[in-house]
């Protein structure tokens, strides 16, 4: 047998979530130690795991044990480069989420261990391979969300916190009706053998595809199943609003690509169409209400909604280019969004307000701040040259030479004019200008903080110049699904 | 002498109960305290001895269903006895709390192996009668008595509608023996006679209609009486029921009686949840809600009854931890503000339970009710399933009105009982079990001989 090298990568921060709540608040400085150290190790594991990845290859490092037995439960690990790239993010914006919050004070044990107890969750999904243990980790990430939210958040924290329980969890339960009804047909929970093995009746698909995509689609989060989601940002702590746009958003479209369209391939043909409309409106309705905010955090939510539009849009195109464009999308807007955010967040701490006509002239004050606020609303925009843009040209090509009716994707391309219309709109308001009452006696970054970004920055130029060594992780997985689908 | 020989759990709660009542002084909670340890001797017993086959000339089979519902009945029962025999039940006297469950888990325990209509009946009432104790035992409280009579009252009009049905389906029958039941001629006059017998066990179970004494009694009796009375004997009557339906000639029109009384009793007990504020009437309600999902997975055949006894077990374990924690910090849901701040070990382990009983994996109730889903959905009844779902989440709603309370609330005047090592001990236990159910269900399952595929593979062809 291997070096369980998966199993320790998500379940390593499960221990360090035991040791931190067991020191517990009184030894502060331990416990952000120890919770540093652990999500460290960590992302170091997955960069271990990145270096003896093997691109040409399909599914690696797998291991399979069962576990019930009695009713074929697998604990059944495994990656490819799509898992893998958002493996990747997911140990990495849990270490700077970490380093972000290093002076939190109100229950730093609790705060600490939920954090690392949400990685465990996100990496769990990421590679879980069995949909049992897929919905174990699936569920697993909305407790320490309802506590981050609901503890840490805004003055209508716990109203946003149980709104975005409920939410999320009637969608998943309505995935579960899907996992009963696809058991009963193939008498398996394995999703690769039920990939592989193929031929359900299309009727059957369909409903089932129904059930996954109201799983799904309040995860992305689709219009109009989206409304849950600006309430959860504006009310979460700066690092819970990175973790939540950067990674748990993405697992509701690592579903669509990891099992409705290998699984139900006939039903994800049939659906496409709806499933690009629903894409296109996202993005246009995303962008008007992004258009419409006054405070800067509501304004990164709902680009948010925008841009996970081009994800589905790419998924919908059921092309080559445009799966590769909905994963480059996902990687790219963890990254992008998550810096956002922490750079709102950081402004927020200083200036103690989020509303955009209240901070102005940043590029005076706080150079640093400005310039990186305006870096992360370029890539956000799909400034060529940087990662937000390669998604989004990849999922339009691919919707534009798909069997997607056109129109839908000119709309769509109509939103990435309003993306830089708002985002440029918010450079010019935030960023330039002469400095506001709150902006004016605040200092710029600390040095944590810009170790914070720079990690995030450089992800942002890698990919934005170099498309490949994203899409080389990518492409495979793609071109297995696509085969699975029975090519198109 | 050798088939008594395999009863020897049950006189070992017998002895206990009567050791209870006898056990002098109540100071030091004798009482419980050898009541707890006959409780686990017998579960010991009853896994050491195993699987027999039938006694007495066929009145009782201990088959792995009956052995299974056998141990986990003495096992909550001595669970339930440790955490008294800690705390105490205030000013009252705990032996005799101590003797009347033992006996009532000894009714259960004869149930759960019954395969005769005349021992089901009396095993029946051995469990229900000290019950009714339990939840009036303060006899100076008008309320807990209001309560307790409308439980006697109800409880014995159903029983004698039952036994009314009892007494159709032997003449139907010509025998008493469930084996006769299968072999018993289809006919109307059967039909009415088992809707009779199971309005009987509904109102055992709590199941709507039959569910409005649950409310009223339980907000009349204390704490935990309530944790005891709210679990065990629906655990027992659950099992019980499981065997009987199984003994019946298969009949749509029964499935379809249980399946409406599921679903109403997931309507009712998950929405009447809602706005309760009393812990006691919150965990009747969610009774209720949860006997719903029981019925549903009973309604589906064979392999749904062992589903539903798993999903028992997973249901009583939290249920009664929670009872007991509302023993300890007060019943009204605001007593339990800011609890993760006084107690945060106790807080957690709440959580626990409470994601349990939502089926939040990967807690024992989501495993429960995966089993339960999937074999409902095999047994055709997908509609039900939907309805169970979509009430999982609204019972996701009040349930998180207690974890709001506990983790976000404030509460200064609260006072911290003293540590307590039998009454944390019960709690670790409740929680490690509620746990374990659901990451080691394996050999459990086994034990159940439960076997999904089987069925679902066979049943497959429902979903071309």
């Amino acid at each position: 047998m291997q070096f369980p090298l998966l199993t320790l990568i998500v379940f390593l921060p499960l221990l360090g979530a035991v040791a931190v709540a067991l020191l517990g608040d009184k030894r502060a400085s331990a416990v952000r130690m120890t919770a540093m150290v652990v999500a460290v190790v960590d992302l170091a594991l997955v960069a271990l795991l990145v270096a003896g990845f093997d691109t040409s290859a399909g599914m690696q490092f797998a291991e399979k044990v069962p576990w019930v037995p009695q009713v074929g439960i697998t604990y059944h690990l495994s990656v490819d480069g799509m898992s893998l790239s958002m493996l990747l993010l997911s140990a990495l914006l849990t270490v700077l989420a970490i380093v972000a919050s290093w002076r939190t004070e109100k229950k730093p044990a609790l705060w600490f261990s939920m954090l690392l107890l949400l990685e465990v969750g996100m990496n769990g999904v990421f590679v879980a391979m069995d949909f049992v243990l897929f919905y174990v980790f699936w569920e697993l990430v909305l407790v320490p969300m309802y506590f981050l939210i609901g503890t840490w958040g805004g003055p209508r924290r716990e109203y946003a916190a149980i709104k975005f329980f409920l939410y999320t969890l009637l969608g998943s339960v309505f995935m579960l009706v899907g996992i009963i009804a696809l058991y009963l047909q193939t008498g398996t929970f394995d999703m690769l053998v039920m990939a592989e093995a193929g031929g359900l009746p299309a009727n059957f698909q369909w409903w089932v595809f129904a059930a996954f995509f109201l799983g799904f689609a309040v995860k992305v989060p689709v219009f109009p199943l989206h409304t849950w989601l600006p309430d959860a940002h504006v009310e979460a702590p700066t690092a819970a609003s990175v973790l939540l746009a950067g990674i748990l958003l993405k697992m509701g479209s690592y579903g669509f690509l990891r099992i409705s369209l290998p699984i139900l391939p006939d039903a994800a043909r049939e659906w496409s169409g709806f499933i690009a409309a629903l894409a296109a409106v996202s993005i246009v309705y995303g962008a008007a209400l992004a258009f419409a905010q006054t405070d800067m955090k509501k304004l990164v939510a709902y680009s948010s909604v925008s841009h996970m539009g081009f994800v589905m849009l790419g998924i919908a195109s059921l092309t080559p280019a445009g799966l590769n464009g909905a994963v480059a999308v996902m990687f790219s807007h963890g990254v992008v969004t998550g810096m956002l955010f922490f750079l709102v967040g950081m402004v927020y701490e200083r200036t103690h307000t989020r509303t955009i006509s209240e901070v102005s002239g940043l590029s005076s004050k706080v150079p640093v701040a400005a310039g990186l606020l305006a870096f992360a609303s370029f890539a956000s925009l799909g400034l060529p040259g940087l990662s937000g843009f390669v998604g989004e040209f990849l999922s339009l090509l691919g919707a534009w030479s798909s069997h997607l009716w056109p129109g839908w994707v000119i709309i769509s391309a109509a939103g990435v004019l309003l993306a830089a219309a708002y985002m440029l709109w918010l450079v010019q308001r935030v960023v330039l200008g002469t400095p506001s009452e709150a902006v004016a006696p605040i200092g710029d970054l600390t040095r944590t903080e810009v170790a914070v970004l720079m990690p995030l920055v450089a992800l942002t130029l890698i990919v934005g110049v170099y498309w490949d060594s994203l899409l080389r992780f990518t492409d495979g997985p793609v071109q297995t699904i696509l085969a699975l689908m029975g090519g198109i | 002498m050798t088939e008594l020989a395999a009863l020897i759990p049950e006189f070992l709660v017998l002895a206990g109960a009567l050791a209870a009542l006898f056990a002098g002084a109540d100071e030091r909670r004798l009482g419980p305290w050898l009541g707890a340890g006959c409780a686990l001797a017998a579960a010991v017993a009853v896994a050491l001895i195993g699987p027999s086959g039938e006694l007495f000339g066929g009145v009782m089979e201990l088959d792995a269903v009956a052995v299974f519902g056998r141990a986990s009945i003495a096992s909550l029962t001595a669970l339930w006895l440790l955490w008294v025999a800690g705390r105490g039940l205030g000013a009252d006297r705990s032996r005799e709390a101590a003797a009347f469950a033992l006996l009532s888990s000894l009714g259960g325990m004869l149930m759960v192996s019954a395969q005769d209509i005349i021992v089901l009946f009396i095993s029946l009432e051995l469990s229900t009668m000290p019950a009714y104790v339990l939840m009036g035992y303060r006899r100076t409280d008008a309320r807990g008595l209001e309560g307790a009579l409308k439980y006697f009252l109800l409880s014995m009009l159903t029983s004698l509608v039952m036994l009314y049905g009892l007494s159709f389906v032997y003449g139907v029958a010509g025998s008493t023996s469930y084996a006769a039941l299968s072999s018993a001629p289809p006919g109307a006059l059967l039909q009415v006679s088992v809707v009779l017998v199971l309005v009987g066990m509904f109102a055992k179970l709590s199941a709507t209609p039959f569910h409005y004494w649950t409310p009223d009694a339980y907000e009349g009796a204390q704490a935990p009486s309530v944790a005891y009375v709210s679990t065990v004997p629906k655990l027992a009557g659950t099992i019980a029921l499981a065997q009987l339906l199984g003994a019946l000639p298969a009949s749509p029109d029964t499935a379809t009686v249980v399946v409406a009384a599921a679903v109403l009793s997931m309507l009712v007990g998950n929405l009447a949840a809602f706005p309760q504020s009393d812990l006691r009437r919150l965990m009747a309600y969610s009774g209720v809600a949860h006997t719903g999902y029981l019925l549903l997975a009973l309604s589906s055949g064979a392999s749904g009854g062992t589903a539903a006894v798993f999903y028992a077990l997973a249901y009583a374990v939290p249920s009664m931890a929670i009872m007991l924690l509302g023993a300890e910090e007060g019943v009204a849901l605001d007593d339990l503000a800011g609890l993760a701040a006084r107690r945060p070990a106790l807080a957690w382990a709440s959580l626990v339970w409470l994601l349990s009983l939502v089926g939040i994996p990967p807690m024992a109730g989501f495993f429960g009710k995966l089993y339960l889903f999937t074999s409902a959905v095999s047994g055709g009844q997908l509609w039900p399933v939907l309805v169970a779902i979509a009430m999982s989440v609204v019972s996701a709603g009040y349930y998180f009105r207690v974890v709001r309370r506990v983790f976000f609330g404030e509460r200064s005047d609260a006072p911290v009982p003293p540590r307590n090592v039998p009454a944390a001990a019960t709690f670790a236990i409740a929680t490690l079990i509620v746990l374990a159910l659901g990451l080691f269900a394996s050999p459990l399952l086994g034990l159940l001989e439960l076997r999904f595929r089987d069925v679902a593979v066979a049943l497959a062809p429902l979903f071309g």
